[in-house]
């Protein structure tokens, strides 16, 4: 594991403050799209297709602090869209930390150099950027349809860290992906000195132009099980160990929509950052009018069966790290030993 | 492809095989713009983001082509919705992005890599 140990506390707190407090929905994870516009157009995104003028439109920085506020959750993931095309990404990003948020900024890193170089981000404990990396040269410059994306990230997350920031990765693998390959990939994220991965299998945007790539159930526990078997100690993952197992399929996980809710132009998503069925005005009319039963594999919703994405899965697994001695023993355990 | 493809260029007539409220959902999925042509005759052409049918007055929310909005309009006052923007989210990139690819290796004489 590579969260900081002061990011854990604040996490861990936070759950056990909203535990406490007899919550049993609460948020873990804002996905906060300022907007939808892109420079690129890969294959397995459904985020950026429409019409001129709703991508041209973005939050202001007040109506993301506002979201940020009224969700209260500890961590703040921006997506997009490419966030560092926004316009004021860099007082949003300050205006965050100034209020102690976690702050994920992914980013396909395309104008992350040329932004570092205009000073408009400081080192910080709270900010990481996430840089969207598919894997190595070939498999990622396949993935985000452009050659060269791959070498450009790789030269911006230098530059980030020779800069002092923290830097992470984030990685969607699809069906055919290579397992070695994929651990060579895990090798040359930690050459590079990224502080942790990220990682998750794609879901099937209905509005994705690739919907023959897409992972199902069964066939991404086996293809985790491969990459994941017999992990390297040296490989750091950002995430929970308790998630990558539920990958692996050595543990059933049901899904926490709720978990990483996420608001954008339109308002808060219905019922996750993946499933647009609706927008609501307010966080409150989002928790309390959403008919959360509808969801997740129990449901037996078909837009739900096979997906395994971490932001329904990784609160899961948060959750369940504070929900029983066993949950918090196996946390330490997998974090210690590096076994997964 | 989603089933929205064949949706560009939909003229429904509601009640002649139709419900308002399918033409409502359809319109919501649709990643184009439309036309809300209302009881009155006015036309609205924009972006349905949102619509909701679970309160008293059911509503659909737009952003006009300008980009202006949210602008509610109950399900009350439209007669019909056109469907006479482009569906973005239609076509296939990725397969037109590897025929580009495979015909430029195969050009260059080198292999696709794993998985492709």
């Amino acid at each position: 594991m590579s969260v900081p140990l002061s990011q854990m506390w604040a996490v861990a707190s936070y759950v056990i403050r909203q535990r406490l407090a007899g919550r049993t929905r609460y948020p873990l994870v804002l996905m906060l799209e300022p907007l939808f516009r892109c420079n690129l157009a890969c294959a397995g995104c459904g985020k950026i297709q429409y019409p001129a003028q709703i991508l041209k439109k973005h939050l202001t920085v007040e109506q993301c602090l506002g979201a940020v506020d009224e969700c209260g959750a500890p961590v703040v993931s921006i997506p997009g869209g490419e966030p560092l095309m926004y316009p004021e990404i860099g007082r949003l990003v300050s205006e965050l930390v100034a209020r102690k948020k976690y702050v994920y900024l992914c980013t396909n890193a395309l104008l992350l150099k040329e932004r570092l170089t205009a000073g408009v981000f400081e080192p910080s404990k709270y900010l990481s950027f996430s840089i969207h990396m598919d894997g190595l040269r070939a498999e990622h410059d396949e993935a985000v349809c452009r050659e060269g994306v791959y070498d450009e990230a790789v030269e911006a997350i230098r530059e980030a860290l020779r800069r002092g920031f923290r830097v992470t990765t984030n990685t969607t693998l699809f069906d055919g992906a290579n397992p070695l390959r994929t651990r060579e990939f895990f090798d040359a994220m930690m050459d590079l000195g990224v502080e942790g991965m990220m990682i998750s299998p794609g879901y099937s945007y209905a509005k994705a132009p690739d919907q023959e790539h897409f992972l199902r159930r069964q066939r991404a526990n086996e293809l985790f099980s491969r990459i994941l078997a017999d992990p390297k100690r040296r490989w750091k993952f950002n995430q929970s160990p308790l998630f990558l197992q539920f990958l692996m399929g050595t543990r059933d996980f049901e899904c926490t929509p709720w978990g990483n809710p996420t608001y954008n132009i339109f308002g808060w998503q219905r019922p996750c950052y993946l499933l647009q069925e609706g927008y609501a005005a307010t966080f409150k009319e989002l928790l309390e009018t959403t008919r959360w039963e509808r969801y997740g594999k129990k449901s037996g919703n078909e837009k739900c069966r096979d997906c395994m994405v971490h932001c329904g899965y990784e609160p899961t697994a948060v959750n369940h790290t504070f929900a029983s001695w066993r949950g918090f023993r196996d946390t330490v355990t997998a974090t210690v030993t590096g076994r997964l | 492809m989603s089933d929205t493809e064949s949706l560009e260029g939909w003229v429904p007539a509601i009640g002649h095989g139709v419900t308002l409220e399918e033409v409502v959902e359809r319109a919501f999925d649709y990643r184009g713009n439309v036309t809300v042509v209302k009881a009155d005759g006015t036309r609205l052409e924009g972006y349905v983001f949102n619509r909701n049918r679970d309160v008293a007055v059911p509503f659909v929310q737009v952003f006009d082509r300008a980009g202006a909005g949210p602008l509610d309009i109950p399900y009350a006052d439209i007669r019909t919705i056109l469907f006479t923007g482009k569906d973005t989210a239609a076509g296939n990139s990725y397969a037109a992005w590897l025929r580009a690819k495979e015909a430029s290796q195969q050009r260059l004489g080198t292999p696709l890599p794993p998985g492709a």
